[in-house]
Order: C-alpha cells, then sequence, then structure tokens
C-alpha cells in the first residue's frame, strides 16, 4: 500500500508480481506481435540494412556500410524529380481533396437519417470498390473519346480531342478520387461531436451561418481535417498503381522508381535506399505537420 | 445548426457537397455505362449495346483462375488477421500495461508505409531466409498489410462496449470461455464483421505487395486484370469492375443491415 516503506529486502517481490500481471497481457498479444515482428518489423530492418550494402550491379566496391545508394537517391536527376514529384502531387492532390471533401462532410452532418446513410453508403462502397475499378473509370472519363473530351470540344474549349491521361494532372484527379473517403470520414466524425448547442449558441447572439462556421464548426473540425488530411498524404506519397495506370514513364512517382530497381535492374541496395528515403521522409512531414498544427492552431491531434 | 441557416450557406454546402458526390460516383457510373457499349473501344456515349463484354470476361482465362486465386488469398489473409487481432484488441482496450501507445503505433503503422516498401521488404526477407515463395510469401504479405484494420474496428467496437458485463457474467458463475462467447462475442460482431471485411477487401485488391510476390505461375486478380487493361482497348475491364461494384454494393448495404459497420467505422 505504502510503496516507500516497504523494507529493501522485499524490493524484488513486486517485479515478480508484475510479470505475473502482464504475463496473461503478453499471451493475448503474443500472436500477432510475433507475427509483426518476424514479418513486418525484421524484413523492414533488413531492407534498411540491405541499403547500405554494395550492389552486385555496381562496378566499384566501397567499404560497407556505404551511404552510396542515398547519394546516388538525391544525385540522379530522375529519381530526385520523381521524389520532388511525389511529394508535390501527393500535396496538391491533398489540398484539392479537403476542398471537395469539406462540403461533402457538413452535407453528411445536415442531411436526415436515411439520406445520411445513403451518402454514407456510397462513400463507403467507393472505399471499398478496387482502385484498379476506379483508376479505370478514370482512364475511361478522360479518354481520347470520353465523355470530358466531348464536353470541352462541345463547348468550344478543344478544336480536336486531346490527350488528358498518361500525364501529371491525370494522376492528380485519380488520386484526389482515392483519398476522398480518407477524409471525408475523419472529418464526418470530427463535426458529429459538436455539440448543436454550440450553433445555436453562435446564432442567438447574432452570428451568421458564415460566423458560426468560421469561428465554430472549422475549429472544432480541426482534428478530424488532421487526421484525413494526413492519411491522404500518406496515400499519396505511396502512390502506385494509380501513377502507373495514369501517368507515363516521365511522370514516375517515387514508388515506381523503387519498384523499377527490383523487378528490372535487380539493384537492390539502391530500391532499399528509394524505399527508405521515401518512407522516412513521409513520417517527417507528417510529424512536422502535426507539430505546425498544434502551435498555430493549438489542436489537440 | 440548420433549422436558421443563412439561405447563401445552405445552397454553398448544397451545391459544394452535391458536387463532391457527383464527382465521386461519376467515374463508377460511366464505368457501368460503357461497359454496355458495343464498339470495340471505350466509347461515350456508346452508339450501340451490347453484352458481349460480360461474356468475354469468361473467355479470358487468366481473370476467372486469377479471381480465385485472389478470392483464396483474401480469405485467409482476413481470416488470419482477423483471429489474430480479437485477442491483441482485447489486451488493448481491457488492461492497461507500459508501452501499450507504441504497440498500437506499431500494430497499425503498415497503413501508413508505403505498400511498395512493405512489399519489397516482404519479399526481401524470403529471399534472405531461403524459399517461403508463392502462396506463403502472398500470405504473409497481405497479412502485414491488413491486420492493422480488424485491430483497429476490434478496438472500436470494444471501446464502445461494457466491461462491467462480463463480470456480471462472471459473478453468475460462467466459465470464461461461456462468458466470452456469450456476452463478449456479440459485442464483438460490428469490429468483427467490419474488419474482416476490409482486411477481405484490401487483400483481395492488392497490387503493389502482390507484385513482388508473385512467382512461378501464380498470379492474382488485381495483376490480370492491370495486364489486360495495358494490353486491350476493349470495354471488358468495365464489364469486370461493373460486377466487382455490384458485389461489393451488395455486401457493404448486407453489413450495414446486420450489424452497423458504416456507424461503428465513423465513430471509431
Amino acid at each position: 500500500m505504502n510503496a516507500t516503506a516497504a523494507p529493501a529486502g522485499q524490493r524484488a517481490a513486486p517485479s515478480w508480481r508484475r510479470i505475473g500481471r502482464y504475463l496473461p497481457i503478453l499471451c493475448l498479444l503474443a500472436p500477432l506481435l510475433a507475427f509483426m515482428a518476424i514479418f513486418y518489423g525484421a524484413p523492414m530492418v533488413l531492407l534498411a540494412e540491405e541499403s547500405l550494402r554494395n550492389s552486385p550491379t555496381d562496378e566499384v566496391k566501397r567499404p560497407e556500410p556505404t551511404a552510396y545508394h542515398y547519394a546516388r537517391t538525391f544525385e540522379s536527376a530522375r529519381t530526385f524529380r520523381a521524389l520532388t514529384r511525389t511529394f508535390r502531387l501527393s500535396a496538391i492532390a491533398t489540398v484539392i481533396a479537403l476542398v471537395v471533401c469539406f462540403p461533402i462532410a457538413l452535407l453528411l452532418i445536415r442531411a436526415g437519417p436515411r439520406l445520411r446513410t445513403g451518402l454514407l453508403l456510397v462513400i463507403f462502397v467507393s472505399l471499398a470498390a478496387s482502385l484498379l475499378v476506379r483508376n479505370y473509370g478514370w482512364l475511361v472519363v478522360l479518354a481520347d473519346q470520353g465523355p470530358v473530351n466531348r464536353l470541352l470540344i462541345a463547348i468550344g474549349v478543344f478544336a480536336q480531342p486531346e490527350r488528358l491521361v498518361y500525364s501529371e494532372g491525370a494522376i492528380v484527379v485519380a488520386l484526389v478520387h482515392y483519398m476522398m473517403p480518407f477524409v471525408i470520414l475523419p472529418i464526418y466524425g470530427a463535426l458529429l461531436r459538436i455539440p448543436p448547442s454550440f450553433g445555436e449558441a453562435s446564432q442567438s447572439l447574432g452570428g451568421s451561418s458564415w460566423t458560426t462556421f468560421v469561428r465554430i464548426v472549422w475549429p472544432l473540425a480541426l482534428p478530424g481535417v488532421f487526421g484525413g488530411t494526413i492519411l491522404a498524404f500518406a496515400i499519396g506519397t505511396s502512390a502506385f498503381v494509380t501513377p502507373l495506370m495514369l501517368g507515363a514513364p516521365q511522370t514516375a512517382m517515387i514508388s515506381q522508381v523503387a519498384a523499377e530497381q527490383f523487378l528490372v535492374q535487380q539493384n537492390f541496395p539502391w530500391g532499399s535506399a528509394i524505399v527508405v528515403v521515401l518512407t522516412v521522409a513521409t513520417l517527417i512531414i507528417v510529424a512536422l505537420y502535426g507539430a505546425v498544427l498544434r502551435k498555430v492552431f493549438r489542436v489537440a491531434v | 445548426m440548420s433549422r436558421s441557416d443563412d439561405p447563401s450557406y445552405r445552397m454553398a454546402v448544397g451545391v459544394l457537397g452535391w458536387f463532391g458526390m457527383a464527382f465521386l460516383v461519376f467515374p463508377v457510373l460511366l464505368t457501368i455505362v460503357v461497359s454496355f457499349g458495343g464498339s470495340v473501344f471505350i466509347e461515350f456515349p456508346p452508339q450501340s449495346f451490347s453484352l458481349k463484354w460480360y461474356a468475354n470476361i469468361a473467355e479470358v482465362q487468366q481473370i476467372g483462375r486469377a479471381v480465385l486465386i485472389s478470392l483464396g488469398v483474401a480469405l485467409a489473409t482476413a481470416a488470419i488477421a482477423t483471429v489474430m487481432a480479437i485477442p491483441a484488441a482485447l489486451a488493448i482496450t481491457r488492461h492497461d500495461f507500459p508501452g501499450r501507445g507504441t504497440l498500437v503505433a506499431f500494430l497499425v503503422s503498415p497503413v501508413t508505409v508505403p505498400m511498395v516498401a512493405i512489399g519489397i521488404a516482404v519479399s526481401q526477407f524470403f529471399v534472405w531466409i531461403g524459399g517461403g515463395t508463392g502462396w506463403f510469401a502472398l500470405l504473409v504479405g497481405h497479412t502485414v498489410l491488413v491486420s492493422a484494420y480488424p485491430v483497429r474496428t476490434l478496438v472500436a467496437s470494444l471501446s464502445l462496449s461494457n466491461p462491467s458485463l462480463e463480470e456480471a457474467a462472471a459473478s453468475l458463475g460462467a466459465t470464461r470461455w461461456v462468458a466470452f462467447r456469450t456476452v463478449v462475442l456479440p459485442q464483438l460482431m460490428p469490429g468483427l464483421v467490419s474488419g474482416f471485411l476490409f482486411a477481405f477487401l484490401i487483400s483481395f485488391d492488392n497490387y503493389p505487395i502482390s507484385i513482388f510476390l508473385v512467382k512461378g505461375g501464380l498470379t492474382t486478380m488485381p495483376i490480370e486484370i492491370f495486364n489486360y487493361i495495358s494490353q486491350n482497348l476493349d470495354p471488358t475491364p468495365a464489364a469486370f469492375s461493373t460486377i466487382y461494384v455490384l458485389i461489393v454494393s451488395a455486401v457493404i448495404v448486407l453489413a450495414e443491415r446486420r450489424f452497423g459497420i458504416v456507424s461503428l467505422s465513423v465513430k471509431g
């Protein structure tokens, strides 16, 4: 009861008791934890180790561990461009996704129960529908004979069908679409937690709906905005199938370059270094973003 | 808030919100329309009507075989991930222990790590330890990827449930197993169903991990569909997409009716 009063001789006893206490918890965790440690933790560590080795394809053998493949990632024009393109397109798509999704979350919160469930089901289906299916949909929409081209010709913007697919623009559009459910749901969740009385109080004090939005709804939705945009950004930086389907070789994103090192060039150390750079850079940006948001907006995220 | 909204605000939310929803469904709806077109190229609006692309799915043999393989992999993956997630979620929600936050962060981290990184790491791991290619590697890679989802949904539904019900069952003389089956399991159901469902769907649809792990004639649905799209221009993938979306919609609606998975995911 009074831990400080315990005699020195009994110090060892609590640690045994503690093991006894945590043993059942450990047993519950054991299967998943062991699986993830062996097949996820260990492979990731091995990947990082691999990135410091010489590749059989290197002409010069350097003393290991070597940072050569990291230097190469930033020095190779193609790899570095793919890296900056990845972060640029992800940031653009995340901002667009936020702008498109916030009104959807507001619409959900104002809808009656039946409409709300209906809209949520549509959002869930698009979350669950295959990414290949959705990207293929954009191939159709943006096709040379597709509806967007037809429309732009009809209203006189284009004289003849233009190539819209296989470009950065097409990648951004498809990324926004991929991100949407992941942005809508956290914002909707945050809006659900705002007590209706807050809005009523604002209105009874003479605030317009716009004032209420700026002063109450938006600040209280920020944790959801943060959660959604973080997920969206991570989806963007790890995009692989989307740029593969809607982009061209000259719009390659970093995951494609890494995959190419493994599947085509067989340069495992360089591929590993690229993957490590991507993963670490994503984690750093996410952490910085969280820190800035906490400081500037004073949000508990 | 909505009772006395300014008309301009109501207009803005309505127009922008519905525009966003239209953007979300547009490519899928268009794919459905295109799948009934008669032309050998993608054409909108379709000039003629045909069901031949649906018949063509059955003609393309790799797709049928790949769908069966993907079904098997996704079912096994979802089952393994969910079974391992149940005790872990119980430990996380019902017990306090040092390092719990770190543990949860580790277990859900595969969601934010680039999928290509997971695929490469797992395939390299099997090269390193020797063997383990094919089915086993595919199952392992997919389980790593999806295991975070059942953990999350189970933690969400356990956090909403009431542990004192278990104590009540125990004090009424129920054994641990009986208490688990009759009290805990029913409370777990929504989390179990949505966790299994998402694990299944994410595994079934995975391309970036599978591409590094399929070897020796093993193939999956996304890989075959991807190959078909890059080699052919006809609307067969549109027909396939239509069937896929219809099945997924039916499953999601059923799961919502029975288990309320939509509301659980929003709260969780």
